[in-house]
């Protein structure tokens, strides 16, 4: 197997975005992706396009081999991956497996999605499509709701607190101000979502004990990488960023059917097996890009990601242990919560976020020092299909 | 009131309840079950009460839970009530039949469930 690089990295404002149609948002990524990459008139051999909702919310199937024929990339081989909100990671792991094996040279990933052509409540069933149609759907169960069901008991049995949720949410919405991708460009604070008389107004229940700032924002956007063998990359005006480890695992599909629901089993295998491979422990990560859909993800990630004792997340949230500065910085783009969560777009764009950190590109406002190793999780489903990356920085 | 419908899948071989179907026993993989009805009340494992519904649902909002019967079996539903604050997890409820939600004019069913006032 290959060691691959990721030698290209592109990305677009996400946020409301209407004069864009969903072919235009892929393709801008696409073009940023690969002019970063600098690959001139070199064959691109493959392209995975991440979307989970073109064939629900704009009509348009088969997106993928639409794209090649817009960015003259014919007659590269082209595929779309569907795997819920965890389709952005997906299609990156098809694209290192591709390259690793020695099947393809240069890939394209692209990940991206058009979700506010609709109004939200058809947003919001939409992506409870991913829900079991009668065990879960028929209810009215939405992934809000699926979030409140989770926080209730995690908060019951690990302790968390509306504050610490908060915390979360304040922490997110800073970094975003600071990150010119993000949906949400809006500092809060403690006393307008919690503590003044204004918060219930401001920050209404959207699904008990979830409130609306413990939820990322309905986003469109796109984001991309351009992936190729570290043996093939010459020496640069950057430094190489490779894949160094990869994992992914399942989880019933169910909330129901889990022996306990606070467990995020699959999270917790995913990580190991990208550590594993890459070699490394939770401690050895600088920075990482947690799924955080809800509030209560960062906090039950990072415990489940190694980076905390089950029961710890909460309370290194409040004492800033995941804060630009702190033990191990967690989303500082912001995370889904403030860049936004078009869902085929996130697992690429947490790649590119930590591409751009290792390569010290974000600015210095946001910048982990001397970052060198990273982490991503992408939460499919309600943390039924979760894919983990380790990204690291070498230095040829 | 109309029976629950509800079926429940009993692995023949080592005895885990599933609901919903699987083809194989998420414990041994066995292929075979047995099917039964949920029994008894209901303790409410988990809750929410959700404000921003999905279309096909002309309410202010939905309070859902999930709830595991007498004899093992594990379900979600919809809870009666006004407020998620009077539930608490643990509480007993009482499970019903009725439709909860309409698609293409039509009645769905499912489960329901009402919190039992406990007497002093």
């Amino acid at each position: 197997m290959r060691d691959v690089a990721i030698v290209g990295a592109g990305m677009i404002p996400f946020g409301r975005r209407e004069e864009d149609g969903l072919m235009d948002l892929l393709a801008s990524a696409s073009l940023n992706a690969l002019d970063d990459a600098g690959l001139g008139d070199k064959t691109v051999d493959a392209v995975y396009v991440a979307n989970m909702g073109g064939g629900i919310l704009q009509h348009q199937t088969a997106v993928a081999s639409a794209l090649v024929d817009r960015l003259s990339l014919l007659p590269a081989a082209a595929e779309t991956i569907e795997n819920g909100p965890a389709s952005g990671a997906s299609a990156i792991k098809n694209g290192l497996l591709a390259v690793a094996s020695g099947y393809y040279d240069t890939v394209l990933v692209v990940g991206g999605e058009k979700m506010r052509d609709v109004t939200g409540w058809r947003a919001t069933d939409f992506v409870a499509t991913l829900t079991h149609p009668l065990a879960e759907y028929i209810y009215g169960v939405t992934l809000p709701g699926m979030a409140g069901m989770f926080t209730r008991l995690y908060m019951e049995k690990c302790g968390v607190t509306r504050e610490q949720l908060a915390q979360v949410a304040i922490k997110n919405q800073k970094m975003g101000a600071l990150n010119p991708y993000a949906h949400v460009e809006m500092v809060i604070t403690r006393e307008g979502i919690l503590d003044s008389p204004h918060a219930v107004v401001n920050n209404p229940p959207v699904a008990e004990p979830l409130h609306l700032y413990d939820a990322c924002p309905v986003s469109d956007g796109a984001a991309a990488v351009v992936l190729r063998p570290l043996e093939m990359v010459k020496n640069g005006r950057k430094p190489a960023v490779v894949i160094a480890g990869f994992g992914q695992a399942t989880d019933t599909h169910t909330l129901q059917e889990r022996e306990d629901p606070t467990d995020l089993k699959a999270v917790t295998l995913a990580t190991q097996q990208a550590y594993e491979r890459a070699k490394v422990k939770p401690g050895d990560i600088d920075v990482a890009e947690l799924h955080d859909a809800f509030t209560i993800l960062e906090i039950a990630e990072s415990e489940h990601a190694g980076f905390f004792k089950k029961g710890e997340g909460g309370k290194a949230v409040a004492a800033g242990k995941t804060q630009l500065g702190g033990q191990i910085p967690i989303n500082v783009s912001g995370g889904l919560k403030a860049r936004g969560h078009p869902v085929g777009a996130t697992g690429v764009a947490q790649v590119v976020e930590i591409v751009w950190q290792l390569q010290q590109k974000v600015g210095q406002a946001r910048q982990v020092k001397d970052a060198k190793t990273g982490l991503t999780v992408n939460f499919g489903g309600f943390g039924n299909n979760v894919l983990a990356f380790v990204l690291r920085r070498v230095d040829q | 009131m109309t029976d629950i419908e509800l079926v429940a899948y009993k692995c023949i071989k080592c005895g885990k309840i599933h609901y919903p179907f699987h083809d194989r026993c998420l414990n041994c993989n066995c292929r075979e079950f047995e099917e039964i009805k949920p029994e008894g009340k209901a303790k409410l494992l988990t809750t929410t009460q959700i404000f921003n519904l999905p279309c096909g649902f002309n309410q202010r909002f939905l309070i859902i839970g999930i709830a595991e019967f007498e004899n093992g079996v594990k379900a979600m539903g919809q809870i009666k009530g006004n407020s998620v604050d009077d539930l608490a997890l643990g509480m007993l409820m009482k499970p019903s039949w009725e439709p909860v939600r309409t698609q293409n004019g039509e009645n769905i069913y499912g489960l329901k469930f009402e919190p039992i006032q406990e007497t002093s």
